[in-house]
């Protein structure tokens, strides 16, 4: 129970005198200036004229940050929902850091997706008015955008002055909400892919199994990353226990992901030499293998595991670098996951067939407005969650 | 059955590779100029025999009306559907962009049509149908390679062929059951 009574107004908004969080905000509306630019320029010059995306590969760079937001925004509701639905206290005492940065992070994915999307608005509309069940986008709609409300709903909870017991009870059902919807929406972004009829490497369990994996991962790894930013490379030890078992998730997470690797990868080269076998040599020896043996094994694979494993997970400061490997690496392997699926052509690379391959595989590079949107969706989410570090409270007392 | 469902029968052996179909098609569809904007295509497909005696096949092709349709499926707003004659049509007004269908089609038959802001594709002319004229390629084709009929009047001409020939489709092992039927001589 929290015993700030009299400091209702003051627990809210409260400066925190540490520096930490200024460059941050800094880089952040850096960023938004830059996609700012960029969306300009898409409302202007069109989806087209702007973006690298092509008739053969027709989603890139935007889908691939938008899982990376949205599966780590989900990820993080897991870790919340752990402190707040099942009690476990080590997670709950960041919990305001948690809910905070899932809902920020959300947002930052919506700026992917509004931008990437021909006529959002025109989404809304004939989602209601005429939506197609059988189609996963509808569900991914409708998932993500409960989530948004729920976590908004904790938004409200945890800094709500003078929590009652009853708020817990409500947090609570709230938190086991988030974990619960969260993982459908991440399980059905993988069907998203899943559905496609033309896009063999998606095809089965495997996908929606491993983003709701490695996004619990994200969420360990980012939770990590942010506290030792905030608490300049020196975490209080109250919140050793806490950043232990984060690492520990982010280990489990970590070999899960290697276990689910191998499995994919054997099995999709053993369907030789179907699509999926084609889009499996682009990540080992094709166009997307420095991504990933580099990114996706190396940064955020094997690097990271060893670091926890060598330290216990037990040094703070070493799960911080553990963390941001991690994040960098995933980027890589979010964006792997997207385009590898669609590099098979569907018919041959021959005169008149309009496509073109090279090594027969047809080729996407994104383009500077791509990039651009990239930088706006990590401004709105630097900018966001660093103001409320430097504006709110986000200390989680002890009310357990 | 008074119901109509309409195929189009190629015989590709016809196919001198002079692409007045796709000229055609640009044309009366108001196809854009622009790189990957193109409803129908005509490939060269690789020579085969042994120098001198080569020879090389030709086949044209477009969006395959899917009885089995992948792209409808995914289709988040319904703005992909199939008419009541299999012809599936995008209703440009409820297309999002959201570009599903275009990763769904296994015949990379649809793009970004600019100037509607909506995905595009081979709609066998379906404007065109009602008056009781055929789809433009089939039209303009001075060989006749393409015919088109109604697969449900046991007398029409593609009922004809499809009885009296051998044919296959295009990946069939996607399980779309295209309407779009390629003899074999
Ligand atoms: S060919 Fe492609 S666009 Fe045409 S009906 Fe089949 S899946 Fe849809
Ligand atoms: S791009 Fe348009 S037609 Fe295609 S699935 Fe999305 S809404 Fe439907």
């Amino acid at each position: 129970m929290a015993t700030h009574v009299e400091k209702t107004g003051s627990s809210l908004i409260q400066i925190n005198p540490s520096k930490a969080p200024i460059p941050f905000i800094i880089l952040g509306l850096i960023l938004l200036a830059i996609g700012g630019y960029a969306t300009l320029q898409v409302l202007f010059k069109g989806h087209e004229a702007v973006y690298g995306v092509t008739r053969e590969v027709p989603w890139g760079l935007l889908i691939s940050t938008y899982a990376y937001f949205v599966i780590t925004s989900t990820g993080l509701a897991f870790i919340g929902g752990l402190g707040h639905a099942f009690g476990f206290e080590k997670y709950s005492k960041v919990s305001k850091r948690i809910v905070v940065m899932a809902f920020v992070i959300l947002l930052a994915g919506f700026t992917q997706i509004g931008m990437e999307i021909g006529h959002p608005i025109r989404l809304m509309i004939y989602m209601i008015l005429s939506p197609n069940l059988s189609a996963p986008i509808v569900w991914m709609g409708v998932f993500y955008g409960i989530e948004l409300v729920i976590l908004a709903i904790e938004l409200y909870l945890v800094f709500k002055p003078n929590q009652t017991a009853k708020d817990h009870e409500t947090a609570k059902v709230v938190g086991f909400f988030a974990l619960l919807v969260g993982v459908f929406a991440t399980s059905n972004l993988g069907y998203v892919f899943g559905s496609l009829n033309a896009r063999p490497f998606y095809h089965g369990i495997y996908f929606s199994t491993f983003l709701v994996i490695s996004g619990i991962t994200a969420g360990a790894a980012l939770l990590m990353v942010i506290h030792n930013i905030i608490y300049g490379w020196n975490i209080p030890e109250k919140l050793n226990s806490t950043m232990n078992a984060l690492g520990k998730i982010m280990g489990m997470g970590i070999a899960l992901m290697a276990f689910l690797y191998l499995w994919k990868i054997l099995s999709s080269i053993y369907t030789q030499p179907g699509d999926a076998y084609l889009s499996a040599m682009a990540l080992i020896k094709g166009p997307l293998s420095k991504n990933f043996w580099i990114g996706e094994l190396g940064l955020a694979v094997i690097i990271p595991f060893l670091i926890i494993v060598f330290t216990k997970a037990k040094n703070t400061k070493a799960l911080g670098v553990a963390g941001i490997i991690f994040m960098i690496g995933l980027f890589f392997t979010r964006y792997d996951f997207v385009v590898a699926g669609q590099l098979p052509p569907m018919r041959k690379a021959l005169e008149g067939s309009g496509v073109e391959a090279v090594n027969g595989l047809v080729q996407y590079s994104p383009s500077a407005g791509e990039w651009m949107i990239f930088a706006l969706g990590w401004g709105l989410f630097l900018f966001l969650y660093f103001m409320a570090e430097k504006f709110l409270n986000l200390e989680t007392d002890e009310h357990h | 059955m008074n119901e109509k469902r309409y195929a189009i029968v190629l015989d590709t052996k016809k196919c001198l590779n002079c692409k007045a179909c796709t000229v055609a098609c640009r044309v009366e569809n108001e196809v854009p100029h622009e790189d990957g904007a193109y409803r129908i295509w005509v490939t060269a497909l690789e020579l085969q025999g042994k120098f001198p005696d080569l020879h090389q096949d030709f086949e044209p092709s477009q969006c395959q009306h899917c009885q089995n349709t992948p792209c409808e499926s995914v289709c988040p707003t319904h703005a992909t559907y199939k008419t009541p004659e299999g012809v599936v049509l995008v209703d440009y007004d409820k297309c999002i962009l959201c570009k599903a269908c275009m990763t769904a089609c296994p015949y990379d038959a649809r793009f970004v049509h600019e100037h509607h802001k909506a995905i595009d594709k081979c709609t066998m002319c379906y404007h065109r149908l009602a008056e009781g004229r055929e789809p433009a390629c089939v039209e303009t084709c001075p060989t006749k390679v393409r015919v088109f009929g109604d697969l449900n009047d046991p007398n029409s001409q593609v009922s004809k062929l499809l009885d009296t020939n051998r044919y296959y489709r295009l990946k069939e092992d996607r399980n779309t059951n295209p309407r779009l039927y390629y003899i074999i001589k």
